[in-house]
């Protein structure tokens, strides 16, 4: 009997002080910490792109993103001399390849964008992401994005009557990146150019593989310095152009650049081996040699604004 | 002996539901707009996932509020305040620890409108400040909501706030809490 006082007694003492509680904040601090979080990477880069690739980045759930960019010519042309100086390395030659587009997110896991590329050519975009990196409950090491883009050119061509559809051409990108550490991310990019048409040619070909390494490290919470690496697997050697006539194209493309975060816009300046704005290009068909120092400057600034309102004061 | 032990149970238990009277909630309302001009909302920012406890027997009140619960129109705001300006992965929770003044637990079982303020201590990105402020009590039925407009100076949390942006917002920050017990 007196057993089961005492057992009673402790039973009801142990709930006492279950339900008491004297402090109220610890009390929430612990509730709080023994939640299972489940935490998503964020900011693997500054922004939506690496410098000329597509990063795993993508603009916010209901944002609308405008970018604005600039491929300048050579920074330095052999054999010009002082005249590289006048020019200020390409930047003030009267010369340059603008990117304009606009992009939205409708989801999380879904980007759509639309660009002008200059020489009356469009792209349009979708960029799906497939998995997140994060910790807690599941964890998946890396970020996979899938990106599709559709190119089309409509300028006054050497052939006006070419057909519509051959003036198409496609990338298909994976991105898969990760965040190492707070400073260090780095991003693999897997992509295969498509052409709808190509001129005849024995060496010419359709589809174009490419490999591409991209990544940054963070020299403050506001800058960063990024670097971009690619190789092009086939269709650079021997080629024929439209005029029968043959092309060389360089298989590398090697940028660095600067990211520059206001707190308002992202500022990306850069120094890339190529002097086109297409990712097309750049990938399948690059003239610049980076060997021989045929280097261009080139800037990104973004801006995105939220047009879905989420935010309420009750 | 056995009634002993019923009579010793049911004190146990009665003081132990006495005891037991707090009261909890986990979708607590914290907006901030810190815009200098206020009819703008474009830095504003507001999370509803705050947990707080009242105990109504000691007037005593705790709340928590997860930093990456709060949420911004821009998403690339949200990803600023997370990593440039509160640190969250550092400092992951705001906290409020204090007192309700002129507060007594019958308010809670009456309906209307009170008048009271709250003493007590705010942390908030690793740093704990004083704090002192009007609350208005609304006891409706099953609900009691208590709401308390104040304004904290960024500066004195050693929060940075870029000269770029500085222009733009509010020497203080006004913000407010919304929290809505429900009792029973």
């Amino acid at each position: 009997m007196k057993k089961i006082v005492s057992f009673l007694l402790i039973a009801c003492s142990l709930f006492l002080t279950a339900s008491a509680q004297d402090d109220l904040l610890g009390g929430l601090i612990q509730e709080d910490a023994s939640k299972v979080k489940q935490n998503f990477t964020t900011a693997t880069f500054k922004s939506t792109r690496i410098i000329n690739m597509q990063s795993i980045e993508m603009t916010g759930k209901g944002n609308l993103q405008f970018m604005i960019s600039h491929h300048f010519p050579n920074f330095w042309n052999e054999g010009k001399g002082w005249q590289n100086l006048a020019q200020m390395f390409g930047f003030n030659s009267g010369v340059a390849t603008t990117y304009l587009s606009f992009d939205y997110s409708f989801l999380d896991w879904m980007n759509v964008g639309f660009a002008m590329t200059g020489n009356s050519r469009y792209e349009t975009w979708g960029k799906f992401r497939l998995m997140r990196q994060q910790t807690g409950k599941r964890n998946i090491p890396v970020t996979i994005d899938y990106f599709a883009l559709a190119s089309v050119d409509a300028s006054d061509g050497p052939s006006p009557d070419d057909l519509t559809w051959n003036r198409f051409s496609y990338v298909h990108q994976l991105l898969i990146g990760r965040k190492f550490s707070d400073k260090i991310s780095l991003q693999l990019i897997p992509s295969l150019i498509h052409y709808n048409h190509v001129p005849y040619g024995i060496k010419n070909t359709n589809n174009i593989f490419n490999i591409g390494l991209g990544g940054r490290y963070k020299l403050s919470h506001k800058t960063a310095l990024t670097f971009e690496y690619s190789r092009q697997l086939n269709g650079y050697k021997n080629l024929l152009d439209e005029g029968a006539s043959a092309v060389n194209y360089v298989a590398d493309l090697v940028s660095i650049g600067y990211d520059w975060d206001t707190g308002g816009h992202i500022f990306q300046f850069y120094l890339t081996s190529t002097t086109s704005s297409l990712n097309a290009t750049q990938l399948s068909a690059n003239q610049n040699n980076f060997a021989k120092g045929n280097f261009s400057l080139g800037f990104t600034i973004n801006r995105s604004y939220g047009i879905k309102k989420v935010v309420q004061s009750h | 002996m056995k009634k002993i032990t019923l009579l010793l149970f049911v004190i146990c238990c009665a003081a132990g539901f006495i005891n037991a009277q707090t009261y909890k909630t986990r979708d607590g309302n914290i907006f901030f707009n810190p815009n200098k001009d206020q009819s703008k909302k474009d830095y504003a920012s507001n999370s509803k996932e705050a947990t707080a406890v009242l105990k109504a027997e000691t007037s005593e009140v705790a709340l928590l509020v997860p930093m990456k619960t709060f949420h911004f129109n821009n998403a690339l705001l949200e990803e600023h305040f997370n990593d440039n300006y509160l640190h969250s992965d550092k400092f992951p929770n705001a906290t409020y620890k204090g007192k309700l003044n002129g507060f007594n637990k019958d308010m809670l079982t009456k309906d209307g409108v009170y008048n009271i303020s709250s003493d007590g201590q705010i942390t908030l990105h690793g740093v704990t400040k004083n704090f002192s402020a009007p609350v208005k009590l609304e006891v409706k039925g099953k609900t009691a909501v208590f709401n308390c407009v104040f304004k904290i100076k960024a500066e004195e949390y050693n929060i940075d706030i870029p000269g770029l942006v500085k222009p733009k917002l509010a020497d203080e920050t006004p913000l407010v809490a919304n929290i809505s017990f429900p009792l029973n």
